[in-house]
């Protein structure tokens, strides 16, 4: 573990650029990254945020996950493009290869981010990471910022001190000078609600937060506190993790395109929720015994409600009946424009303890199987319940695309 | 040469080992007629693959109203389709 060389690699803007680079490729003439715009989701369907900005609007004081309304308010001229998830995925594989001839130790930590282990590159490292940096940049027609270090945590914070188009590097010993001084919120896994418990306390450096006593933030934060000391200090000592997580929970969300008002529709929406997880559940080999569902009012208040299963499942059923169960429960009438179902406490379905008092139906279990072979060979709306029909609802919803999308995380 | 990008009908040659060659194209022209264009040479091929979508630019030069013009053709690999890229 001694004297590792870490790479964070990062992508600037990265849907943006990618969504630019295809643009120019195709003959536009007008290049995103110089013009004040941003990719955004869809209004009319109620998914009107900021994905990604351009650097000019960011200079406008736009920021990524605000409305596209408020966003065109502070920039009138802004130029707004629909995300494309597929292209962002081939351009996300294509850097993926490259980097795969550097170092055979790579981890995709999201679609635009990627841990790289280049200890073998001994005191060639910074010129190599430039010439990654370029090759990028030449062949594949983007830019990246890349954070070298001793560890994922100093690498990553190193990526993104300033952008775009730089190597960066953030050793232990240059953690007083380069990241001490930075405001506490930048500090990897400090949101918005942990960095104001901090600067109640007066906490507003990463460098404060290093300095504070272990045993006080302990006391005072527990288990959560002590891992953003540690963070703060540059202490993180993880692989880099060739294989994807555990996964720890299976979950799918949508937000409607109206406010959803009356329970049947309500049903229907848990329903194409449900098919999806199970869906996904049955296709990890997973079983899960905690079912919850959460939803969001039209005012944007959320509340949850989750309940433990005697016996592990993945059917689509149970999933449906259980979150029916849960809604009737918590709904207060309000109209919802969100609705959330995620299964957890997984286990393998290698050894499932069945139930004494619950019917074990194997013929379900087969049905499941059979409509998840016909949905993934011929389409998710190949095979639907009658209920969906003429309903305008989709029978299975959820995901951002077909494939498999290494989304962000939270764990390095 | 000023950047088009503009889509064509094409009859190109897939060989064996080699990429595909461009033969002979069609494009509608600002009269709204058809015009078929025979490549005589291709100069180079090189290969892109800008935000990971591969492309094959062809440089090319035809006989184009009696007279010699070069100018690039695309493939895009994934759409399988061709456009006249600059002229």
């Amino acid at each position: 573990m001694q004297n590792r060389i870490i790479f964070h690699i990062d992508v600037n803007s990265a849907y943006l650029s990618w969504e630019a680079v295809y643009r120019l490729q195709h003959g536009e003439k007008i290049d995103l990254r110089k013009i004040p715009s941003v990719v955004g989701g869809d209004e009319r369907k109620r998914h009107g945020i900021v994905l990604a900005k351009s650097i000019p609007a960011k200079e406008y004081g736009i920021v990524t996950g605000e409305s596209l309304y408020s966003a065109r308010q502070k920039c009138p001229n802004l130029t707004i493009v629909p995300p494309n998830y597929e292209r962002y995925l081939k351009a996300s594989n294509s850097m993926l290869s490259l980097l795969n001839e550097y170092s055979p130790l790579i981890q995709r930590f999201s679609i635009d981010e990627v841990f790289m282990d280049c200890s073998h590159l001994e005191d060639n490292f910074l010129k190599i990471a430039y010439e990654i940096k370029e090759r990028i940049k030449k062949e594949l027609g983007f830019t990246v910022n890349i954070g070298i270090s001793t560890n994922k945590l100093l690498a990553k914070m190193a990526s993104d001190f300033k952008k775009p188009d730089k190597v960066h590097t953030l050793f232990p010993e240059e953690i007083e000078e380069k990241m001490w001084p930075l405001p506490v919120g930048k500090l990897f896994m400090i949101g918005v609600k942990t960095q104001k418990k901090l600067n109640n306390r007066g906490i507003y450096t990463i460098g404060q937060l290093a300095k504070l006593d272990r045993e006080y933030i302990y006391a005072w934060l527990k288990k959560p506190g002590l891992l953003i000391w540690k963070y703060a200090n540059g202490i993180e000592n993880s692989e880099v993790k060739n294989t994807s997580y555990a996964v720890k929970s299976i979950g799918n969300s949508t937000t409607t395109s109206y406010d959803v008002d009356n329970k049947k529709e309500a049903y229907m929406f848990l329903l194409a929720i449900s098919e999806m997880v199970g869906m996904r559940a049955r296709d990890l080999n997973l079983s899960g015994r905690v079912v919850s569902v959460s939803l969001k009012d039209n005012d944007f208040f959320s509340y949850s409600h989750q309940k433990k299963l005697n016996t592990a499942t993945n059917s689509t059923k149970t999933i449906y009946e259980t979150s029916k169960k849960l809604f009737n429960e918590m709904w207060n009438k309000k109209p919802i424009r969100r609705f959330n179902i995620t299964l957890s406490e997984l286990s393998s379905n290698e050894f499932c303890q069945l139930s004494l008092l619950e019917d074990y139906d194997e013929k379900e279990e087969k049905l499941n199987r059979a409509i998840d072979k016909i949905r993934y060979k011929y389409g998710y709306n190949s095979i639907i319940r009658s209920c969906f029909l003429h309903s305008g609802i989709k029978p299975v919803i959820g995901g951002v695309m077909e494939e498999e999308y290494p989304m962000m995380s939270s764990i390095i | 040469m000023k950047v088009l990008m503009k889509p064509i009908e094409m009859i190109a040659w897939f060989t064996k080992n080699k990429k595909p060659i461009p033969l002979r194209y069609r494009i509608v022209d600002e009269n709204n007629m058809y015009r078929v264009i025979k490549v005589d040479r291709v100069l180079f091929v090189e290969e892109e693959k800008l935000a990971g979508n591969r492309m094959i630019v062809y440089r090319c030069e035809s006989k184009i109203n009696n007279l010699r013009r070069i100018y690039e053709l695309k493939y895009e690999i994934d759409s399988c389709r061709w456009f006249l890229y600059k002229f």
